[in-house]
């Protein structure tokens, strides 16, 4: 298990579309894929999950990937969210 | 046969058609439980609706982003984990699980503080029904199913539903809720379909198929008319239609008065179709370019680039002029991409100048590419929502910066761009003489003025017989402003939808109104009404 503290930069938070973006990314990891927000666990493949945990701009959160393939879903995923997820 | 009357009525037309019903399918989920051995060909039953659902929405998804996120939605682990628990372990039917899944998981969206994540909850429902009308093997109602001409029926229509329509199919629109200056009014008047609103009972009392005549000026309705009803109509529609060639003839004829006053006729516009349109209708300019829409209609803050190539291609097409309204959000008018916080009195809340002089790059932004393209054509600039002259001071503060930016990088622009704003709320009337010496000119925003001076919330139906544009307050509103801005001796317009409305232009051309803008579909009516007075 590998994690990494990130911090969102969208300005609306993880809405809807870069919600999308994130969850269509992480279907494609082979590892299991969370995010730590505070007490909350959030199941990074599931758009409703990511979206329900309503995660605003500016907080910190702990990305974390278990399974075979971690290092580079954990690497993907990171920069993807450091990136703002597109937009 | 019967016949149906309506009060009051916002276009015109005579329309003879069969229905076309706009209805939601009856989606009540199935009850009772299903045995062990059921329990397989249950999960299975949510998988194909699944993977058809997805698909659906896959092919949606590529013609209109909107749908991407439902098709995430479609497909989402968490939603099919909870519906297959229910099937499995509370030996629910697929009908029950989905519904219980669907509702438990709107409801955390309708929990929550931000405005935007609660309407995600619209979007789970949205998904909920296309999975359920699956199961069911119902039709969900569909513009694209239309195959002939025919008359709308509907509860009410949405900008969502309206996108979809078929104009060339859909010849006359009859709603059950609604008043005239909703969105399917206003919708349905700049695409010229003869529309009523606020038909009770309409839905009940129709199938499709049925043949109905409307009269859309005088608001009469005849469902399955007799001999004699249809060619009371079929005279009407007749003399409807020469009427429009009449008025068609005037085009080409200047609008003056009969006192020979110069008046100037402008479309509303809220893209650069909309400004094609109405410039076959032998217009002046565009009195009000709904800027918003470009915001609206994105995903993303438009750039200044995107923005540019959308206002120059407007101020290309243009005759005189186009008046280009800086964004008018929040009130109803709400971004795909933006949160706004849930305010208590939305109209009286962060909205128009108000966020742009807070967001001051965005508005930069967007007074650059309207700078931009006043070298292409006679461009205006419109503030909306004043209602202080330090708000408009700031305004022209940050306009004069960006036109100092353009100078230095040697861009070229109108320097002579006019700059004026809406008179929407009572402050902007009661300081009208103060204002008209530092605009070039004023439009009237009428249906947002009504509201403020009356305090009747025009969305809502309890109150609308009470939201009245010929109300004596709003009439003596109007003419302090044509007054104060004579004297200031800068013209008068007005963009509000009593501009188009036959009984209020006499009475504005008498009180001494310069410009008049419009939804194309009135500006026929509207000429023959100067010509006339």
């Amino acid at each position: 298990m590998v994690s990494r503290k990130l911090t969102v930069v969208n300005a609306s938070g993880l809405h809807a579309r870069p919600a999308s973006i994130l969850a269509q990314a992480a279907g494609k990891c082979k590892s299991n894929v969370i995010i730590q927000v505070d007490e909350k666990q959030v199941q990074v493949k599931s758009i409703l999950n990511i979206m329900a945990a309503a995660i605003r701009c500016g907080t910190e959160i702990e990305l974390i990937c278990d399974g075979e393939t971690e290092n580079e879903d954990l690497e993907t995923l990171a920069r993807l969210i450091e990136s703002g997820l597109g937009e | 046969m019967e016949d149906i009357r309506v009060e009051k009525t916002a276009s015109r037309g005579i329309v003879i058609a069969p229905v076309y019903c706009y209805r939601e399918p009856d989606l009540t989920p199935e009850t009772g439980a299903v045995s062990q051995e059921k329990v397989a060909s249950e999960t299975e039953k949510f998988e194909n609706a699944k993977k058809s659902v997805v698909e659906d929405l896959a092919k949606l998804a590529e013609k209109n982003e909107v749908f991407a996120a439902h098709q995430e939605i479609a497909g989402d682990f968490m939603l099919g984990e909870s519906v297959l628990t229910k099937i499995r372990e509370e030996k629910k039917n697929v009908q029950q699980a989905l519904d219980e899944a669907i509702k438990e998981i709107a409801a955390i969206f309708d929990a929550m503080e931000d405005s935007y994540m609660k309407e995600r909850a619209a979007d789970v429902r949205d998904v909920g029904k296309r999975f359920m009308a699956f199961l069911k093997g119902v039709r969900l109602p569909d513009f694209g199913s239309m195959e002939r001409e025919a008359i709308v029926v509907a509860r009410d229509l949405y900008p969502s539903d309206t996108v979809k329509m078929k104009a060339a199919y859909v010849k006359g629109i009859l709603t059950e809720e609604g008043g005239i200056t909703s969105h399917v009014s206003i919708m349905a008047k700049s695409m010229d379909i003869p529309t009523l609103v606020g038909v009770k009972g309409i839905l009940e009392k129709v199938q499709d198929g049925m043949m109905v005549c409307m009269d859309a000026e005088k608001g009469t309705i005849v469902l399955e008319p007799d001999e004699a009803a249809m060619q009371d109509y079929a005279a009407r529609k007749a003399a409807y239609e020469k009427e429009r060639q009449e008025l068609e003839k005037l085009r080409s004829q200047e609008p003056r008065t009969k006192t020979g006053k110069r008046i100037y006729l402008c479309a509303n516009a809220g893209n650069v179709n909309d400004v094609r349109g109405a410039i076959q209708r032998g217009i002046d300019g565009v009195g009000l370019f709904r800027s918003e829409f470009l915001y609206m209609e994105n995903t993303h803050f438009p750039t200044e680039e995107e923005q540019f190539l959308v206002y120059r291609e407007a101020a290309k097409l243009v005759p005189q002029e186009l008046t280009i309204r800086t964004l008018d959000i929040g009130g109803d008018k709400e971004l795909p991409y933006f949160s706004f916080e849930k305010e208590e009195n939305p109209f009286l809340g962060w909205r128009a100048i108000r966020i742009c002089l807070e967001m001051k790059s965005m508005f930069k932004e967007q007074l650059r590419a309207i700078l931009r393209a006043s070298a292409f054509g006679k461009v205006r600039i419109m503030f909306p929502m004043i209602i202080s002259l330090d708000e408009l001071r700031e305004a022209k503060v940050v306009l004069e910066g960006c036109k100092a930016e353009l100078r230095a990088e040697g861009t070229v622009f109108d320097e002579e761009i006019e700059v004026g704003m809406m008179i929407e709320t009572p402050a902007s009337v009661l300081m009208a003489e103060e204002f008209a010496k530092e605009v070039d000119f004023f439009s009237i925003g009428t249906n947002d003025l009504t509201q403020y001076l009356l305090a009747v919330d025009r969305g809502n139906k309890k109150v609308a017989s009470r939201y009245d544009f010929m109300n004596p307050a709003v009439l003596r509103a109007i003419r302090h402003v044509i007054d104060a801005g004579h004297r200031a001796g800068i013209k008068v317009g007005m963009c509000g939808e009593m501009a188009g409305n036959p009984q209020a232009v006499p009475v504005l051309l008498e009180m001494g109104l310069d410009e008049f803008s419009m939804s194309a579909g009135s500006i026929d009516y509207v000429r023959k009404l100067v010509l006339e007075n």
